[in-house]
């Protein structure tokens, strides 16, 4: 029903762009007037003034028509009588009798009427949805042709619709993070009403299993977070360990002595390593590096769990090399020559100016650049599954298995799980801290970059 | 008569296959300042850079020819270009101070070279180049705050201290002051004609005034080729080659 509604809208809008455009031209021919703008402007004057009302009925039918009819037929039905009904129940069951008459079959009589009831409704409401759709095109238009006289400035017009139209895209990641704040938040709440704030934030044991019955014997459950925050704080720190030297000077490399040869070949293949997905340097690490870490750690006398954090910290380390060398080569790419110049001509050499010059320089970016990586590698899933176990293990040593904040979501919210377990809430609580964090940092990144501006530019 | 500081024969420079420079052979004398005017595109610039070995930088550029420094011959691959850079100051068209404070500004090329031991030797050298750049007095109460808040004649200046600091013999020019307005200018032409009691000064510029005003010689470029050189009183009175005479009178350029 929803594709025939677009045609007409279309169709609606194309009509309404043609009568604009002739009506206009025939105007201001008669009034032998030029037009304050372009006729085109006209045309999309009306042509807007026919698609708002169109969008505004269509999207509100799609939100509100099932709930309104779900009402209409709910209301024949008296749930104070009989209590045993559900409402939700009752109402899918009802949609399928409506549907397919094989689950008519065997089924109350007084379902089966309000099946047909249902099936009523839903053609009225499907035919005055179409017809509602056609009154507010033809009123939008009837009501923006009025302005169609020659002496309107139709351009200005416009120009402010378009000013609303790129505010409105502007504000939908805006309110779209608003919304992922507010829901993380409210079934966070859920969560922390079972478990207490102090508990999950400062609590060392992470158990998140709820006995099924009274008296079940094994411990009770813990939701101490500690440990998930140091395994994810552990596992960033080796991953940085690796990518931010390694990117800096990949970057100082390709930026400053690469040859323009060395460097259309090599860019490319960083980027490359940017897109490979996550999953494959996930079995990377624990095909191959995981192995080698253990046999290096028993060499150091270090007894090594066949997955470790160190294995998956290095193998992120090594997916986090492309983004940042990539950005920093791009920041000191993008600094002045001038400054170059000015310490190679004080007689500096290319490591003096590099360190000395170019770097502070470029300080701002490569900071950036930095903690983009951090988020990278807090927010990285997939190598942590499969390369450093899930045991929330509070430890300081990248030899052992450890687990981290995504890693445990991932846990909390698959199998079979209901949603006002506190192992499933579990996840959003974990989803907000997060959250938070990578706010910090991301407000503190701002921070740093801004000092920098201000003093250097 | 001065001494010849630095003397060029035939020095020619191609970028890639264009060649930008014809057989330059020019003589730059001890403690004076040399102007070279022209149109744009003339080869000045390149010529300019070619003494201190800038042009190294582009890669497709080459230089041939002869330029000798204290009759030492720099263009060659054996030359340690380090040392020769620090022996010759250089100025650049727009001011290009370092993204630090004024003071480790200048403090850049001294602390590099190795030129000081202690702290104090390093405050009186920048406060000498800052003295005889004549910014000492604008800026010695802000001496930690960033070069690049200073106005853009005050970061020329800042330039120049800044290549002071390293004492080299010879200071390069590349237009020093087209990137300034009149005050600035002036200012900056004092400090230049107060500089040549103790360096030799090279500077590239557009202004004909200018290089009337505060240079000892001149070199006309055209072409890739320098035209015809002298002192600037009689470049700029009775020119030989007529080319000349046509720029310094404004019939083209």
């Amino acid at each position: 029903m929803f594709y025939w509604s677009l045609i007409i809208i279309l169709l609606g809008i194309y009509s309404a762009y043609i009568f604009g455009k002739s009506r206009i031209t025939s105007h201001s021919r008669q009034l032998e007037i030029k037009t304050a703008s372009l006729p085109t402007y006209y045309a999309q004057y009306i042509m807007v003034w026919c698609l708002l009302p169109a969008l505004i009925v269509y999207f509100g039918w799609i939100i509100f028509e099932d709930q309104i009819i779900q009402n209409l037929v709910l209301a024949n039905f008296d749930f104070d009588l009989n209590p045993a009904l559900n409402a939700s129940l009752l109402i899918s069951e009802i949609k399928n009798v409506a549907l397919s008459d094989s689950f008519a079959e065997g089924k109350a009589t007084e379902i089966l009427n309000a099946a047909e009831h249902y099936a009523s409704i839903k053609y009225v409401s499907s035919i005055s949805f179409y017809l509602s759709i056609l009154i507010v095109m033809i009123l939008g238009v009837m009501f923006a042709s009025r302005k169609l006289q020659p002496s309107f400035p139709a351009q200005q017009s416009i120009e402010n619709y378009v000013k609303y139209f790129l505010f409105f895209c502007s504000s939908v990641a805006v309110l779209t993070t608003v919304g992922i704040v507010f829901s993380l938040l409210f079934e966070s709440l859920r969560f922390f009403s079972d478990v207490s704030v102090f508990e999950f934030l400062f609590g060392t044991k992470w158990y998140p299993y709820i006995p099924i019955r009274e008296g079940q014997s094994g411990s009770q459950g813990s939701f101490g977070a500690v440990p998930i925050f140091a395994g994810t704080f552990l596992i960033m720190i080796v991953a940085m360990c690796v990518a931010t030297p390694i990117g800096l000077f990949t970057a100082i490399y390709l930026a400053e002595y690469a040859s323009p040869r060395v460097r259309r070949i090599i860019k490319p293949l960083l980027e490359i390593l940017a897109g490979v997905p996550t999953i494959v340097y996930g079995f990377f690490a624990f095909v191959t590096v995981a192995p080698f870490v253990k046999t290096f750690g028993q060499s150091l006398g270090i007894d090594a769990s066949p997955t470790s954090a160190l294995a998956a910290g290095l193998v992120m380390g090594i997916m986090i090399i492309p983004f940042i060398s990539s950005l920093s080569d791009d920041v000191i790419n993008s600094v002045p020559q001038s400054l170059r110049e000015g310490s190679l001509g004080i007689g500096a050499n290319k490591a003096e100016t590099i360190k000395r010059v170019i770097l502070p320089a470029a300080l701002p970016g490569i900071v950036g650049a930095f903690l983009l990586g951090v988020s990278r590698a807090i927010g990285e899933t997939m190598i942590v599954v499969v390369a450093a176990g899930t045991a929330p293990n509070l430890t300081a040593n990248p030899f052992e298995n450890v687990t981290t904040v995504t890693v445990q979501i991932v846990i909390a919210l698959i199998g079979d799980q209901e949603f006002d377990d506190p192992r499933t809430l579990s996840a959003f609580a974990l989803g907000l801290v997060l959250f938070v964090i990578t706010l910090i940092l991301n407000i503190f990144a701002l921070r740093i970059v801004k000092k920098y501006r201000e003093r250097y530019e | 008569m001065n001494n010849v500081k630095v003397s060029t024969k035939n020095v020619n420079v191609h970028y890639g296959t264009k060649q930008a420079l014809h057989r330059v052979t020019l003589d730059i004398n001890e403690k004076e300042v040399t102007a070279l005017i022209g149109p744009s595109g003339c080869g000045k610039s390149t010529f300019l850079r070619c003494i201190n070995r800038m042009n190294d930088l582009i890669d497709i550029c080459k230089v041939d020819g002869s330029i000798t420094v204290d009759n030492e011959e720099i263009i060659s691959d054996e030359v340690d270009v380090v040392s020769l850079r620090s022996k010759i100051g250089m100025v650049f068209q727009k001011p290009n101070p370092f993204p630090k404070s004024i003071f480790d500004n200048v403090a850049y090329g001294p602390t590099i070279h190795g030129i000081v031991e202690t702290k104090t030797d390093l405050e009186e050298i920048v406060h000498s180049s800052l003295k005889r750049a004549g910014l000492l007095k604008e800026v010695k109460d802000r001496l930690h705050e960033p070069g690049t808040s200073l106005s853009g004649g005050q970061q020329q200046r800042l330039c120049i201290a800044r290549a002071i600091a390293v004492n080299p013999d010879i200071i390069l020019m590349d237009e020093p002051c087209s990137a300034l307005d009149p005050i600035a200018t002036a200012t900056i032409e004092e400090l230049i004609d107060e500089l040549k009691n103790k360096y030799t000064i090279v500077i590239v510029t557009h202004s004909m005034q200018q290089a009337a005003r505060v240079s000892q010689r001149t070199g006309f470029f055209h072409l890739g080729e320098l035209v015809e050189t002298g002192e600037t009183q009689k470049i700029f009175t009775n020119p030989e080659n007529e080319k000349t005479q046509g720029y310094i009178t404004g019939r083209f350029g």
